[in-house]
């Protein structure tokens, strides 16, 4: 098992974000956590990748997080966080050079050129990271992250807070394409926040379901995404097709949000389930 | 070391007979009341600079500056090649002098004259430094006559007046003078008290505190002319003192540097202080 | 071609430029000066033992080589110090004097003076002649550390309160100096004059022995600094996930700002901006990347504040103007300007 979270629960204040999680990660799983917003998918998130303070356990390749030194970790596991704004005028590929080890750092680093082509930002290798648009800075930092993980030996494991949500179509499908590849080809495995309900039908082999704290639903894309549940979870109304590529396809419908929406009650854990 | 103790030795002993040879020194004086002195004694032909406190008498315009007294630059002061620098015990920084020392400068910082005796022997003293003691002697026993004579009169009052002693060096700003200040010292020369006691040097005014101070007679120092607004002081302006014209507004170099403008600073404060009679109604 | 892909000057290049500007700045600041010292003159002192002229020789030995030197070392700590707290803050415009680091510093410099033979006689008594530099490098460090508290306290560096802290933190450290110059006495306040104004009138040997292994030692740590710092430039979190010790990485800086910091100011009272304007230029022109910024800083710096401090000493001569004043002069007006420049900060 790469990665074992054991009732991990996150607390900001006096207000519980995250409730008694468990869930496991397989070595070349990809693995997606949906939940409407304010479920506490990217708090989670952030506790498994050692930056908000949880109680429970999160083992990483067998050893609790806290105990990994911080450099051996960096290159084992990587994270993509929600927003990364870079104020200063550094290059493109300086910005992805920062991910790799520290040796790494005169020359050329195939490495580095090779993760810029397939994320398409190659042809912006000296451009000013301020002045890209919010797609490029997106693409830039899920380079980065790849760059700090892409060869090391050993488990490995990849975090994503909505790693394409400022992407085109075409780069989403290029990007969660490659991250599947990745997946598959090399066994990293992929812990993504996803909030396109089809990318995650398409990509994931797994589905995770929060809502107000809790883990909800956990299964296949088949299993997960069923009009019922999109209902009592998101709270809207959608049809599901099967599509012929062997995954479903969510389709909402018009004036489907149900007065929840308008009024919101207390949600607690057991409403959810 | 001991080569190059020897070799500033040398070159100061150089110096100084050079000096003594036949050319007239090269002095730069820094300090206001010295640089005074110099010209009382017609010797400012000597001066090569002087610095920013050195305002009176008005040729010193002409003069290089070598900047503040207490932040005498080195390089600056060397480089008007002086023979000698005469200057007072606030002269800094204290690195500079040591080096215009060892660079062959004879540096003389004399003590600061807060009694008129003391004033009058750095008369004497800035006279000897430029070889001119007989007539420095001469003005200090002019001025020393001049001094008893108002200290007979001050004396002879047979009373100590309050005066209300301040300092107007900005525009709004105000000061009182307390305890250990030269402006004590000149009242105490002609047997008069400080109206406001417990502060120590130069304080900002407190405005009650001047209506409580009831004085006899007060006296502005003002660093540029014109400077002290009465307008602004309504509480200055309130005090009996004030309203009759027992009140001097003068130039703060001429009453508070102790040098040969001395008798007339005590003489100009001690002709608004009160006569004898009116100290005790006053008082009663 | 002395641009790099990015149409940026390359490192090698602008390091040859910035060097050559450095020896060329020092020549004309051994040169130059109030007392006339041809090259001729300098050259004797330098090549024969026995100087012609002892004079020339201890105006250019013991007044202009310690004043030079000195004045490169307080320069290049005090923009190394700018870069790495811009860095920390992820911001331009974060500096030692704007958020009030210097003013801590000099407030407890400026408390041994005052307060060193009453309250502080103990301290005096341990630490000897180096005092003033330990005392300003815990202001420096305290202040630092303050800042850094209050600008952070939502989990989030915000710029806005950042200079607000220093701000409050000027105005506080301001007010304590006030109230010492108000019970000082008159030799006390000889020596606080310097401090506020910002001087190297004064500079000797001596100045350097106590100064130059807090500030050399400030800039030799600063290097190691540059790649977490890098990464500071992503944001805090991402230092830790790229395998830093975020923690360790801060209190190396702070600690690294306070030394520099306190021991410039101990040596030659407050001189500001240079801070600010250097490491701004320096990625201006070569980029952000702090294995850049951090060396070039305090080579540019060291130059611009001997540059500084040689126009100081010749356009009043015999006078001199206060080293803070002139770099208030340039500054001013340039932080002016980056300020209308920054849109969002």
């Amino acid at each position: 098992m790469v990665l074992s979270v054991n009732s991990v629960s996150v607390s900001l204040g006096r207000s519980r974000i995250v409730n008694d999680i468990d869930c496991y990660l397989r070595a070349g799983e990809l693995l997606m956590l949906l939940g409407p917003n304010g479920a506490g998918k990217s708090t989670l998130l952030k506790a498994i990748s050692g930056d908000l303070p949880y109680v429970g356990s999160v083992r990483f390749a067998g050893r609790e997080l806290g105990q990994w030194r911080p450099e051996w970790l960096a290159r084992q596991r990587a994270v993509m966080p929600q927003r990364v704004e870079v104020n200063f005028p550094l290059t493109v590929e300086e910005v992805v050079r920062l991910g790799r080890p520290k040796t790494a750092s005169v020359g050329s680093d195939p490495v580095v050129d090779q993760l810029m082509s397939e994320l398409d930002i190659g042809h912006l290798r000296h451009r000013l990271v301020p002045a890209l648009s919010g797609g490029e800075q997106q693409r830039l930092q899920l380079a980065r992250v790849l760059a700090q993980i892409i060869d090391s030996p050993g488990d490995r494991l990849l975090l994503l807070d909505e790693c394409t949500s400022a992407l085109d179509p075409a780069h989403q499908q290029m990007v969660l394409e490659l991250v599947h590849r990745l997946a598959k080809n090399q066994g990293i495995a992929v812990l993504a926040v996803v909030h396109d309900l089809n990318l995650a039908a398409q990509f994931a082999d797994r589905l995770l379901v929060m809502k107000a704290g809790c883990l909800v639903h956990e299964g296949s894309a088949r299993e997960v995404l069923t009009p019922d549940l999109l209902e009592a979870v998101y709270g809207f109304t959608a049809r599901v097709i099967e599509l012929d590529e062997g995954y479903p396809m969510v389709v909402p419908r018009r004036g489907g949000l149900p007065n929840a929406y308008l009024a919101p009650g207390n949600p607690s854990c057991r409403q959810a389930s | 070391m001991i080569f190059r103790v020897v070799a500033w030795f040398l070159l100061a002993t150089v110096f100084v007979s050079s000096a003594q040879a036949g050319d007239p020194p090269r002095v730069v004086t820094a300090d206001g009341a010295i640089t005074e002195i110099v010209y009382r004694l017609g010797l400012e032909s000597l001066l090569v600079g002087v610095d920013t406190t050195s305002g009176y008498p008005e040729q010193t315009e002409s003069l290089p500056k070598v900047g503040y007294l207490r932040a005498l630059p080195f390089e600056g002061v060397l480089a008007l090649k002086p023979d000698l620098l005469i200057t007072s015990e606030q002269a800094a920084p204290e690195e500079n002098l040591d080096r215009l020392a060892r660079a062959g400068v004879q540096v003389e910082k004399l003590p600061s004259a807060w009694t008129p005796k003391a004033a009058l022997e750095r008369i004497e003293s800035v006279g000897r430094l430029l070889g001119s003691e007989e007539r420095a002697v001469r003005l200090a026993s002019d001025l020393r006559s001049k001094i008893n004579r108002i200290q007979q009169a001050s004396s002879a009052r047979g009373s100590e007046p309050k005066v209300l002693f301040i300092l107007a060096a900005g525009n709004h700003s105000v000061m009182l003078a307390g305890e250990g200040t030269a402006a004590a010292a000149l009242l105490d020369s002609i047997d008069a008290v400080n109206a406001v006691s417990g502060i120590q040097g130069y304080k900002p005014a407190n405005r009650e505190a001047i209506l409580a101070s009831q004085p006899d007679a007060i006296v502005i120092a003002e660093s540029t002319s014109g400077q002290f607004e009465i307008r602004s002081w309504p509480e200055v302006e309130r005090l009996d003192a004030w309203q009759n014209g027992r009140r001097l507004v003068a130039d703060s170099m001429m009453l508070l540097g102790f040098g040969p403008r001395l008798p007339d600073a005590m003489a100009a404060v001690n002709e608004v202080l009160p006569a004898p009679s009116n100290v005790a109604a006053n008082d009663s | 071609m002395i641009r790099d892909a990015a149409g940026r000057l390359g490192f090698a290049p602008s390091l040859a430029i910035v060097i050559s500007a450095a020896v060329i700045v020092a020549l004309v600041s051994i040169t130059s000066g109030a007392y006339p010292l041809s090259v001729a003159d300098i050259l004797s002192v330098i090549t024969s033992r026995e100087a012609s002229d002892p004079v020339a020789s201890m105006v250019l030995l013991e007044v202009r080589m310690p004043r030079l030197l000195l004045g490169f070392l307080v320069g290049a700590v005090l923009a190394v110090s700018g870069a790495l707290l811009q860095g920390l803050f992820r911001n331009p415009l974060a500096d030692p004097g704007l958020i009030g680091v210097s003013a801590g510093a000099s407030l407890a410099a400026i408390a041994v003076i005052v307060l060193g033979n009453t309250w502080l006689g103990g301290w005096l008594a341990m630490t000897g002649e180096w005092a003033l530099p330990i005392a300003a490098f815990f202001g420096g460090s305290c202040t630092v550390l303050l800042a850094w508290r209050i600008a952070n306290r939502f989990g989030q560096t915000s710029v806005a309160t950042l200079l607000l802290a220093g701000i409050a933190i000027n105005a506080v450290a301001g007010a304590a100096t006030g109230l010492l110059t108000f019970y000082a006495n008159d030799e006390e306040l000889r020596s606080l004059t310097f401090w506020t104004m910002g001087s190297l009138g004064h500079a000797g040997w001596d100045d350097l022995l106590v100064g130059a292994p807090f500030m050399l030692l400030a800039l030799f740590v600063a290097p190691w600094l540059a790649r977490p710092l890098d990464a500071f430039l992503l944001g805090e979190s991402v230092v830790g996930h790229l395998g830093y010790r975020t923690d360790t990485v801060k209190k190396a800086a702070i600690l690294v700002v306070g030394l520099g910091v306190g021991a410039a100011v101990a040596v030659s009272g407050l001189i500001g901006f240079v801070g600010l304007v250097v490491p701004h230029l320096v990625r201006q022109l070569l980029g952000a990347s702090h294995r850049v910024v951090l060396p070039l800083s305090a080579l540019v710096g060291g130059t611009l504040l001997v540059a500084a401090d040689s126009l100081a000493r010749v356009v009043v001569a015999p006078a001199e103007l206060p080293i803070g004043l002139m770099m208030a002069l340039i500054g001013g007006p340039f932080f002016l300007a980056l300020l209308l420049r920054t849109k969002v900060i």
